[in-house]
C-alpha cells in the first residue's frame, strides 16, 4: 500500500519525462548549442581549428555582404509573401465557406497541395516554369505570348519562389481562417443581413474583425515557416540567379554544411532567432486572452 | 409586380452561383492539372516527356504512350528501399510519438504536479519556433552524440513534438470527471486509468495525432539530408531530390515517377482523414 502510494506521487513525473526530456534535449539544449557556437569559428573543420573569436560571427553577419544581403532580401521577400498568402488564404476561406452543392468535394481537392512535400511541390514546379520546355511556357507561347524565364532571370526568381510555395501556403492556412467563419454566430450574420449589408460589406465589417486573433495568429506563424524556407532554394535556384533568391535558411546551409563553418552559420541561426522570438512574443501579448 | 421582383432575384441568385462556381472550378483546375501533368508524365518516356507540352496539348494531363520505364529505372536505383525506410520511420514515430505524447497531454490536462504552468510553456513555445529554424546547431548535438547516419538520429528529436502534446491535453481535458473518478476510487492507479479507459475512448484525437506525425516524417526533408547520408538510410524525399538534382544528367521520366510516388501516399492518407487531420493542426491555432 505504502509503495503504491510511492508510486502514485512519481506518476506525473512518470507521464511527463519523456515528453519534457527531449523537448529540452531536442528542441532547447539546439538553441543554447547555436549561440554558443556563434562563439566560435570553423567548429566543422578535423583540424582542430575550434578557436573562441568573441562576437566575430555576429560582426560578420552585419558586415558581409553575401551574408547580410541574404537577410535583406528574407526581409523582402517576406513582407511579400507573408501577407499575400493570409490575403488569398482569407478569400479562399470565404470562398469554401458557402453552402453550396458539391462544396465538399471542392474543398477535398483544395487540402491536396497540403499533403504534398515543399520538396516535390518545388521540383514539379521548378520543371513546369522552366523557360524551355516547362508547362507553363508551353502553354503561354501556344497561346501567342513571349517566352518567360521564370527562376532564372533575377527579376521574376524570387517572385516564381513565392508562386510555388503559395500554393501549398494559402490552401493550407485558409484551413484556419475556414474554422474561425464556422465559428461565427449565424445570429450575427443575419441581423447584417436584416440590416441589408451586402456580403462584401459583412466581410469586411463584421467577419475580418472577428477573425482578427486568427488573422494575427497565422501571420505570425506564416512569417516564421517562411523564415525557414529551404527545400525550393536548394532545389531549384541555389540562390540564384544574382542571389536574388539567396534567402537566410540557405545562407545558413551553405556557411555551416557546404563550407563547414559552423560558426558563422550559428550566428546567423541566432539573429534570425532573436527576431522569431521577438515575433513570437508579440503574438503572445496581443492574443493574450483578456478577462 | 411581385412575379417580377422574385424573377430578378431568382436572376441575381443563379448569376451569383455562376460565378462561384466558375472562381471555385478554376481553382480546382490550378491544383489538379499541375498534379496530373506530373502523374501523365511519370508514363512517358524519355523522348517523348516534352511532346505535348510544346506545342501545348490537353494530352500533356493525359499518359500519352504509357511506359513503366521510369518507375523501372528509379526502382533499379533503390527507390524501393526509400520508400519502405520512409514507411518504417514514419510507423516508429507515430507509435513513439504518440505514446510521449498522449502520456505529456494526459498528465496536463488531468494531473496536479508543480510548475505545470512553466513546463506547458515549455511545449507551447516549442512549436512557435519551427524546427528547422535551429537545423544546424540540432545537427551539430546530434553529431556529437554520435547519431550521424543512425535510425536514432532520424527518430528520436522529432519523437517529442508540441502540437501533439497540446492536441491531446485538449482531447483529454473534455473528457467527463465521472468516468476517471469512479475506477480511480476503486484503487486504480492514473496509468491503469490511462490505458483502460481514457485511451480506448481516444480514438479521435489518436487517429488525429498519427495522420500528422506519420506526414510530417514522410514530406521530411531538410533533416534526413543533413543527418542520414548514408544510402541505406535514404528517405523518400531525399531519393526524390537526388533524382532530381544531384544526378546532373536530365532524367526527366525518373523525377516525374519519383515526385508521383512521394506524393501519392500523403495524398491517400489526408483525404480519408481529413477530418481528423485538420481537427488536429486547428487546435493548435484556436484555442489557448
Amino acid at each position: 500500500m505504502l509503495n503504491k502510494l510511492r508510486l502514485e506521487r512519481w506518476t506525473p513525473a512518470l507521464f511527463l519525462a519523456p515528453a519534457i526530456v527531449l523537448l529540452i534535449v531536442f528542441r532547447y539544449i539546439p538553441i543554447v548549442l547555436g549561440f554558443e557556437e556563434a562563439l566560435y569559428t570553423n567548429s566543422l573543420s578535423l583540424a582542430g581549428a575550434r578557436k573562441f573569436v568573441g562576437l566575430n560571427n555576429f560582426i560578420a553577419v552585419f558586415e558581409d555582404p553575401v551574408v547580410w544581403g541574404s537577410f535583406k532580401t528574407t526581409m523582402v521577400f517576406s513582407l511579400v509573401v507573408n501577407p499575400l498568402q493570409v490575403g488569398l488564404a482569407l478569400l479562399l476561406a470565404e470562398l469554401i465557406n458557402q453552402r453550396v452543392p458539391g462544396i465538399a468535394v471542392f474543398r477535398a481537392i483544395y487540402l491536396v497541395p497540403v499533403a504534398i512535400s515543399m520538396n516535390v511541390t518545388a521540383i514539379a514546379w521548378g520543371l513546369a516554369l522552366d523557360p524551355n520546355y516547362g508547362l507553363i511556357n508551353g502553354i503561354i507561347r501556344t497561346l501567342g505570348l513571349p517566352r518567360q524565364p521564370f527562376l532564372q532571370h533575377p527579376s521574376q526568381a524570387l517572385w516564381s519562389i513565392i508562386g510555388i510555395i503559395s500554393w501549398i501556403g494559402v490552401p493550407y492556412w485558409s484551413l484556419f481562417f475556414l474554422a474561425g467563419l464556422q465559428g461565427i454566430s449565424s445570429d450575427v450574420l443575419e441581423s447584417a443581413h436584416v440590416d441589408g449589408a451586402g456580403s462584401l460589406r459583412t466581410f469586411i465589417s463584421i467577419k475580418l474583425p472577428l477573425l482578427r486573433r486568427i488573422i494575427a495568429f497565422v501571420l505570425v506563424s506564416d512569417t516564421v515557416v517562411n523564415f525557414t524556407l529551404f527545400a525550393p532554394i536548394y532545389l531549384i535556384t541555389r540562390g540564384g540567379p544574382q542571389l536574388s533568391t539567396h534567402l537566410v535558411m540557405y545562407e545558413a546551409y551553405r556557411r555551416g554544411l557546404v563550407y563547414g563553418d559552423i560558426g558563422i552559420a550559428s550566428a546567423i541561426i541566432s539573429v534570425l532567432l532573436i527576431v522569431v522570438v521577438a515575433f513570437v512574443a508579440v503574438e503572445f501579448i496581443v492574443l493574450r486572452p483578456r478577462h | 409586380m411581385n412575379r417580377d421582383h422574385t424573377t430578378l432575384l431568382r436572376l441575381r441568385k443563379a448569376r451569383r452561383y455562376i460565378l462561384l462556381y466558375a472562381l471555385l472550378i478554376a481553382i480546382a483546375i490550378a491544383i489538379i492539372l499541375p498534379i496530373s501533368w506530373i502523374v501523365a508524365s511519370s508514363f512517358t518516356t524519355r523522348e517523348t516527356v516534352w511532346k505535348n507540352v510544346l506545342p501545348f496539348s490537353w494530352r500533356a494531363f493525359f499518359p500519352a504512350d504509357f511506359t513503366l520505364d521510369g518507375y523501372q529505372a528509379i526502382f533499379e536505383k533503390d527507390f524501393g528501399r526509400a520508400l519502405l525506410n520512409t514507411f518504417f520511420l514514419g510507423a516508429v514515430t507515430v507509435v513513439f510519438g504518440i505514446a510521449v505524447g498522449a502520456m505529456s497531454g494526459f498528465a496536463f490536462a488531468r494531473l496536479k504536479f508543480r510548475a505545470k504552468n512553466f513546463l506547458f510553456a515549455l511545449v507551447i513555445f516549442s512549436f512557435m519556433i519551427p524546427g528547422d529554424l535551429t537545423i544546424i546547431p540540432s545537427f551539430v548535438l546530434v553529431r556529437d552524440l554520435g547519431w550521424l547516419s543512425t535510425w536514432q538520429g532520424l527518430i528520436v528529436p522529432g519523437l517529442a513534438n508540441g502540437i501533439i502534446i497540446f492536441l491531446f491535453r485538449q482531447f483529454f481535458a473534455e473528457i467527463p470527471q465521472d468516468l476517471i473518478d469512479a475506477p480511480r476510487v476503486d484503487g486504480a492507479t492514473w496509468l491503469q486509468v490511462f490505458t483502460r479507459i481514457i485511451l480506448p475512448i481516444s480514438k479521435p484525437a489518436l487517429i488525429s495525432a498519427g495522420v500528422i506525425l506519420f506526414l510530417g516524417q514522410w514530406n521530411n526533408f531538410f533533416w534526413p539530408l543533413l543527418v542520414a547520408p548514408d544510402p541505406e538510410l535514404r528517405v523518400v524525399q531525399v531519393a526524390v531530390s537526388i533524382i532530381g538534382i544531384e544526378q546532373q544528367v536530365n532524367l526527366w521520366e525518373q523525377m516525374f515517377a519519383s515526385s508521383t510516388l512521394a506524393m501519392l501516399v500523403p495524398v491517400l492518407l489526408i483525404l480519408p482523414f481529413q477530418r481528423y487531420y485538420v481537427g488536429g493542426i486547428l487546435g493548435s491555432g484556436l484555442k489557448g
